[in-house]
C-alpha cells in the first residue's frame, strides 16, 4: 500500500445530527427503490381510488340533487301524495277544500304519468334511465314553485299543443312548430305541436317532460277524479308546519301529507338511494383492490427485506434495536401508503368525474355540477390505504426485526426459502374444512336466502383457505404444469418451473390477484349463464305464441295497439297479460290478469281445475294454492279505491311458472279493478291462425302497431335474445371486475418478478457467463410468470365455476333452474390470464437479459 | 517442466488456447478513468495450468475477465483459439462463452432450485446438447461426485459445491477453463482437492486452466505465474513453489 494515514486536513464534515438515523434509512431506501416502490404505490392507489370515488361520486350526486331540489320545489310548504306508487292518486276536488283553509296562499295540482315523445321523423326521444313523462302546463300565476320561464314559443293553449323542456329540445334538435307524437300507455299515440321550450331546475341529463294544457292533461292522464299530487304554499307568516297540520285534518288518512322540507329531503333521498348501486359496486371494487393490493404490498417488503438482509443485520449489529428496524420499516409502508392513498384519492376523483360523464352520455339522468370532495372522504380514503399497507408489511417488518445481527457476516447467495409451510397449510385445511361444511349446509339449506349466504360464507372461506394452502399447491400444480408447458424450452423450462415453485409463499401471493379476480369472474360467468338457460328454457318450454308484442320504453304497450293488432288477418288469437296490483282480502298483492285464450299461447302444466281465469273465477300457482286459506274453492275478496269489492272464487291451480304471478284474473275483474290510465299491459302474446302465412302476420302486426311507436313485434327467439341482452347487461360487470383484477395481477407480477431479477443477479449473472442467450434469459422469466399465472387463474377457475354452480343451485327456486357452465369463456378466461402472466413478465425479463455476467462475480 | 507432458491428442499441443495482445482496459473517461490494463500482452498455452497473481487492484481480475469474454477491450486484441473477441456480438460471444469456455465462481454459484447434476450439465442443456455420457461419467468420477448428484447445493458442503463448479466447466469439453478465486471461499483442505481436480483435469484430460487467485499456494499448483502490478505483467514464474510465489510477492509489494 503506497497510501499512508494521514490525519485530515478538512475537519470532517459531521452528518447533522437531526432527526433519528433509522428514519433516515427508511427515506434512503425509498429514493434507493423508486421503481419498486412505485409499483407498491400504484396497487394502493388503485384500490383507494376506487373507495374515494365511490364517496366522490355520491356526494356529487347528493349534493347537485339537493341543489336541484332546493330550487325546482322551492316554495313547497306541503305536498300531497297518494301513500302507494299503485294507489289511484289524490283526489282532484280536495284542492277546492285546501284552498278554502286559512293561511293558503296558492294550491297546485300537479299530473304526471310515463309518457313517450315521438319527433316528427318517428324517432324516439330516448332517456336511458331519466323519467320521461306527460304533465299538465302550470301558468305561473298558479305556480307555487318558481315559474319556468320559456327559452322559445309559449305556454300551450290548445288541446293539441304542449311545451317540452330545454333539455330535451336541444337533444332532439326540436323547434316550436314541430310536429311531436305523445304515445300513453292508455290513450295511445296522441299528435300535438310543439309550442314552447321550457327551462327547469329539474333538467337533469336525459330528462324528458312534456306538458299539455291543463285541461287535456286530465282528460288524457287522468281518470277524471285523481291528481298525482297536490302542492300547496302558505301565506306570508304561516309557517310550513302550521299550514301542514291544517291540511292534515281535512285530508284522508290514505294520502300521505308532508311539509316542503320533507319532501325535498326525501326526494334527494330516493334519488341518492336509487343510484346506491353504483356505490356498492365501486366499493366492492375498492375492496377487492385494496385485499389484492394487500398482497403486492406484502410481497414487496417481505422481499425487499430479503434483499436487505445484510443492511438490516449490520444496523443491529452497530446497535440498533428490533423496535427501531421495525419501525424502520413500517415507516417506509407508511410512507408507500400514504403516498398511495393520496394518489388513490386523487384519481377516485378522476374515476368519478368519468364514472358521470359515462352515466351522463347514456343519459341517465345525473345533473351537473361540480365535484364535492369531503373530509369524510380524504380521511377515509387516507386511513384505509395507510391501513392496508401497514397491515400488509406488519409481518416482513417484524422479520426485518429478527435479523440477527450475525447474519451481516454472511454472505448469502439468495436461496429456496427453507421456513415449513405446516401450519399455515394446517390452519388452511382447517378452515377449508368449516367452509366445506358451511358450503353443504346451504346447500341443504331449505331457503334459499339462507342458502345462499350460507355458500357466500362457504365462498369466502374457501377462498380464504384456498389463499392458505396455495404455497402448497402451488407446489402440486405447478411442478407438472411446467414439465408440461416447458418441455419444449429445455433449461429455460426447467428453470422456470424451478424459479416458479423457488419461493411458493411469493408465488401464491402473487397468483392470489388472479385467483380472487377470477373467482368473481367466473361464478358471475356460471350464474348469468345459467340465467341466460334458464330463460331460455322457460320460454321455449312453456310460451308457444308466434309473436309478442312489447314495450321497451317508458310506457308500457299501449292497449289500442292491442286492439289493432288483434284485427290483424292471421291472428288466431290475441292474449294480453296485465300487471295488476289490488287489495286483496285486505292485503295489498301484484298479481296478473289475462285477457283472451291463456292455454293456446302457452303451456301449464300439473293444472287442476280451471286452466284460465274466467268471470270471477281466479287460477293460482301451486305454492300460492299451498298457503293457508288459498286451495281450490277458496273465497278472496279483491278491492281497489273506489271500487265495489269483488269476490273471486279459486277455480285453478298450475305448477309454478316463472312468466306467471302466483294469481290471475279474468280480464273482466281487471278492468272492473283498474282505471283506463293505470292499465297496464306487459305483453300481448299472438297465436297465428291455422294456415296463416307467418311472414305476412308480422308485417301485419308491424304495419298495425307502427303507430304507437313503442311497440317491438318479436318471435320468441328474438324476445329471449332481448331478455339475454338485459342479463349481459348485468355481465358487462364482469369484465369490469376482469379488468380490475387484470390490472392490479399485471401489477403483482411485474413486482414480483422485477424483484425476483434483481435478487437473482448473480444467478442470472452466471447463466450468462455459461452461455445462455438473452434470448433464453426472457424466456426462462416469461415461462415462469406464464405458469404463476395459469397456477391462480386455474386456483380462481375452479372455486369460481364451482361455487357459482352452488349458487345457482340454491336459487333454483328463483328461476335459476338450469345450470349452465361457460366452458368456452372459462377457457377464454385462462388464455387472457396467460397472456397477461407473460405481458407483466415483459419488462422484468428485458431487465434479466440485461444483467451483465460480470454479476455473477460481483459481490453483492 | 518438472511435471509430465499431459498425454493429449491434441494436434496443436503448445499453440495459444487465448491470448490478448495489448489490451487496454479503461474505467471510466476522461480525467477520472482509471487504467486496469496497461498494454497487456500474453500467450496462454495449450495443456497448461496458469496462475494469474496481483496484489488488489493490479488488474488480474479484469485481465482474466477480459480474456474469458465477460467483460470488453478498449482496445487491443483477445483470442480464444483462433477466434478474436473484439467484433463479436453479445449472442456470438455468449454462445463462445457457452461452447468454448468454462467457468468456476469464487462463490460457487450454482443455482440452488437444481441438483448437483442439473447444475452440471446446466450449459450444456442450455445449448440444447446431449451431454457426453462418457465424458459425463469420467468427470463425475475424476471429481468424486458419484454419491452426490441428486442433491441440491444447500445439502452439499463448500468444497464439494465447488466441484460440482468445476465439474460443471469441465462437462461441455471447454477449450479453456477460467477459475476466479476458485478457492477464495474454501478451507485449506478443500482447497487442495479443488485445486488437486484442476492440476489433475490439465495433466490427465488435457485442459487448459487460468485461475486468478491471491494465495501463493493455490499458486503453486500451476505450471506458470504471471505477476500484475498496476495493469502490466510485470513477471512470470515457471514451475512455482508457495515459498518461490510467496516471496515474490512479498518482493512486489514492497516496490
Amino acid at each position: 500500500m503506497t497510501s499512508t494515514l494521514r490525519p485530515a486536513q478538512v475537519p470532517v464534515r459531521l452528518p447533522r445530527a437531526q432527526g433519528n438515523p433509522l428514519v433516515r434509512v427508511g427515506f434512503r431506501n425509498l429514493r434507493a427503490h423508486k421503481v419498486r416502490l412505485l409499483l407498491t404505490v400504484i396497487s394502493v392507489l388503485l384500490g383507494t381510488a376506487f373507495v374515494a370515488g365511490s364517496f366522490v361520486f355520491t356526494d356529487t350526486l347528493k349534493h347537485s340533487f339537493n341543489a336541484i331540489f332546493a330550487t325546482g320545489l322551492k316554495g313547497i310548504d306541503t305536498r300531497i301524495e297518494p301513500q302507494h306508487d299503485y294507489d289511484p292518486g289524490v283526489p282532484a276536488n280536495l284542492a277546492a277544500t285546501i284552498r278554502k283553509l286559512p293561511g293558503v296562499a296558492k294550491v297546485s295540482p300537479q299530473i304526471s304519468r310515463p309518457a313517450v315523445v315521438v319527433d316528427s321523423h318517428g324517432k324516439r326521444l330516448q332517456t336511458g334511465g331519466a323519467p320521461s313523462e306527460a304533465g299538465g302546463w302550470t301558468p305561473a300565476s298558479e305556480s307555487v314553485t318558481p315559474p319556468a320561464t320559456f327559452a322559445a314559443g309559449t305556454a300551450p293553449t290548445t288541446p293539441n299543443e304542449v311545451v317540452i323542456n330545454q333539455g330535451a329540445a336541444n337533444k332532439a334538435h326540436l323547434k316550436v312548430g314541430d310536429h311531436l307524437h305523445i304515445v300513453l300507455a292508455n290513450a295511445g299515440t296522441v299528435d300535438v305541436r310543439l309550442a314552447g321550450i321550457y327551462r327547469t331546475a329539474s333538467d337533469t341529463g336525459g330528462y324528458v317532460g312534456v306538458r299539455f294544457t291543463q285541461q287535456e292533461a286530465k282528460r288524457l292522464l287522468t281518470d277524471g277524479t285523481h291528481v298525482s299530487l297536490i302542492d300547496v304554499a302558505a301565506a306570508p307568516g304561516v309557517s310550513e308546519q302550521t299550514l301542514t297540520a291544517r291540511i292534515k285534518q281535512v285530508v284522508p288518512p290514505d294520502l300521505k301529507v308532508r311539509t316542503g322540507t320533507q319532501a325535498r329531503d326525501d326526494a334527494t333521498h330516493g334519488i341518492a338511494s336509487a343510484l346506491s348501486f353504483v356505490n356498492y359496486i365501486l366499493l366492492a371494487f375498492g375492496i377487492i383492490g385494496l385485499i389484492v393490493g394487500t398482497f403486492i404490498i406484502f410481497n414487496t417488503f417481505s422481499m425487499l427485506i430479503a434483499q436487505r438482509l445484510r443492511e438490516l443485520a449490520l444496523l443491529r449489529a452497530v446497535g440498533a434495536d428490533r423496535k427501531q428496524i421495525r419501525r424502520s420499516v413500517l415507516l417506509e409502508a407508511g410512507m408507500v401508503g400514504l403516498i398511495g392513498s393520496v394518489l388513490g384519492l386523487a384519481g377516485g376523483v378522476g374515476l368519478a368525474y368519468g364514472l358521470r360523464a359515462l352515466l351522463d352520455a347514456l343519459d341517465l339522468g345525473l345533473p351537473s355540477g361540480a365535484l364535492v370532495i369531503t373530509t369524510r372522504t380524504v380521511l377515509v380514503t387516507v386511513l384505509l390505504g395507510l391501513a392496508a399497507t401497514l397491515l400488509a408489511a406488519y409481518a416482513p417488518a417484524r422479520r426485518a426485526a429478527q435479523t440477527p445481527p450475525v447474519a451481516a457476516m454472511r454472505a448469502e447467495f439468495a436461496s429456496t426459502s427453507a421456513a415449513s409451510l405446516r401450519r399455515r397449510s394446517l390452519i388452511g385445511l382447517v378452515v377449508g374444512a368449516l367452509a366445506l361444511v358451511a358450503t353443504i349446509a346451504g346447500l341443504n339449506s331449505s331457503s334459499a336466502g339462507s342458502g345462499a349466504s350460507l355458500a357466500g360464507l362457504g365462498l369466502v372461506g374457501m377462498v380464504a383457505s384456498a389463499m392458505l394452502l396455495s404455497p402448497v399447491l402451488a407446489r402440486l400444480l405447478i411442478v407438472p404444469l411446467g414439465r408440461l408447458i416447458g418441455r419444449p424450452f429445455g433449461a429455460a423450462g426447467r428453470l422456470s418451473r424451478t424459479n416458479a415453485v423457488r419461493h411458493p409463499r411469493r408465488t401464491a401471493a402473487t397468483a392470489f390477484a388472479l385467483t380472487l379476480g377470477l373467482v368473481l369472474v367466473s361464478g358471475i360467468a356460471v350464474i348469468g349463464s345459467s340465467m341466460k338457460a334458464s330463460i331460455n328454457a322457460v320460454f321455449d318450454n312453456n310460451v308457444t305464441a308466434y309473436y309478442i308484442l312489447s314495450s321497451q320504453t317508458a310506457v308500457s304497450v299501449p292497449e289500442p295497439a292491442v286492439l289493432a293488432a288483434e284485427r290483424v288477418p292471421g291472428v288466431g288469437s290475441m292474449t294480453q297479460l296485465y300487471g295488476l296490483s289490488a287489495t286483496v282480502d285486505g292485503q295489498h298483492r301484484v298479481g296478473m290478469a289475462v285477457d283472451g285464450p291463456l292455454t293456446s299461447v302457452m303451456k301449464l302444466t300439473g293444472t287442476k281445475g280451471a286452466v284460465a281465469p274466467t268471470g270471477h273465477t281466479m287460477i293460482v300457482s301451486k305454492t300460492r294454492s299451498e298457503k293457508p286459506g288459498w286451495g281450490l274453492g277458496s273465497k278472496h275478496v279483491l278491492t281497489a279505491p273506489g271500487v265495489r269489492p269483488i269476490t273471486e272464487t279459486v277455480g285453478g291451480v298450475f305448477d309454478n311458472n316463472q312468466l306467471l304471478d302466483g294469481w290471475l284474473v279474468s280480464g273482466q275483474v281487471y278492468r272492473q279493478l283498474t282505471q283506463p290510465t293505470d292499465r297496464y299491459v306487459i305483453v300481448g302474446l299472438v297465436k297465428a291462425a291455422p294456415g296463416a302465412n307467418l311472414a305476412a302476420l308480422r308485417t301485419g302486426l308491424e304495419n298495425a302497431t307502427n303507430d304507437f311507436y313503442v311497440v317491438d313485434v318479436q318471435d320468441r327467439d328474438q324476445y329471449e335474445g332481448q331478455i339475454a341482452g338485459q342479463v349481459n347487461g348485468l355481465l358487462g360487470l364482469l369484465y369490469g371486475l376482469l379488468a380490475l383484477a387484470i390490472v392490479i395481477a399485471i401489477l403483482g407480477i411485474v413486482n414480483t418478478l422485477a424483484l425476483s431479477v434483481v435478487e437473482r443477479r448473480r444467478e442470472i449473472g452466471m447463466l450468462r457467463a455459461v452461455g445462455m442467450q438473452r434470448r433464453q434469459v426472457r424466456r426462462t422469466i416469461y415461462l415462469e410468470s406464464l405458469l404463476i399465472a395459469v397456477f391462480g387463474a386455474v386456483l380462481g377457475l375452479v372455486l369460481g365455476l364451482a361455487y357459482g354452480s352452488l349458487f345457482t343451485h340454491t336459487l333454483r327456486d328463483q328461476g335459476l333452474n338450469r345450470l349452465s357452465i361457460p366452458w368456452g369463456q372459462a377457457l377464454t378466461f385462462l388464455v387472457v390470464a396467460g397472456v397477461v402472466g407473460v405481458l407483466a413478465a415483459l419488462w422484468p425479463g428485458i431487465r434479466a437479459a440485461r444483467t451483465s455476467p460480470l454479476q455473477a462475480i460481483s459481490d453483492l | 517442466m518438472t511435471r509430465p507432458m499431459p498425454i493429449t491428442s491434441t494436434p496443436e499441443l503448445g499453440s495459444p488456447a487465448a491470448s490478448a495482445t495489448g489490451v487496454v482496459k479503461l474505467y471510466g473517461s476522461g480525467e477520472t478513468a482509471v487504467r486496469a490494463l496497461d498494454h497487456v500482452s500474453v500467450e496462454l498455452m495449450r495443456g497448461e495450468f496458469t496462475a494469474i497473481m496481483g496484489p488488489s487492484g493490479s488488474g488480474k481480475s479484469t485481465l482474466m475477465h477480459c480474456l474469458a469474454g465477460l467483460d470488453t477491450v478498449t482496445s487491443g486484441s483477445v483470442r480464444i483459439g483462433d477466434v478474436e473477441l473484439s467484433g463479436l456480438s453479445d449472442k456470438q460471444m455468449t454462445a463462445l462463452r457457452r461452447d468454448r469456455i468454462g467457468f468456476v465462481f469464487q462463490s460457487y454459484n450454482l443455482v440452488p432450485t437444481l441438483t448437483a447434476i442439473e447444475n452440471i450439465t446446466l450449459p450444456i442443456d442450455i445449448a440444447g446438447r446431449k451431454p457426453d455420457r462418457l465424458w459425463l461419467d469420467t468427470v463425475v468420477m475424476t471429481l468424486g461426485l458419484r454419491d452426490r448428484l441428486s442433491h441440491r447445493p444447500s445439502e452439499l458442503s463448500g468444497g464439494q459445491q465447488q466441484r460440482v463448479a468445476v465439474a460443471r466447466a469441465l462437462a461441455g469439453q471447454p477449450e479453456i477453463v477460467f477459475g476466479d478465486e476458485p478457492t477464495g471461499n474454501l478451507d485449506s483442505r478443500s482447497s487442495g482437492e479443488v485445486l488437486g481436480m484442476l492440476r489433475h483435469s490439465v495433466d490427465e484430460l488435457a485442459q487448459t486452466v487460468v485461475i486468478v487467485t491471491h494465495d501463493p499456494r493455490a499458486a503453486a499448483y500451476a505450471d506458470r505465474v504471471l505477476f500484475l502490478a498496476d495493469g502490466r505483467i510485470v513477471d512470470e514464474l515457471r514451475s512455482p513453489t508457495a515459498d518461490t510465489v510467496l516471496d515474490y510477492m512479498k518482493n512486489l509489494e514492497s516496490v
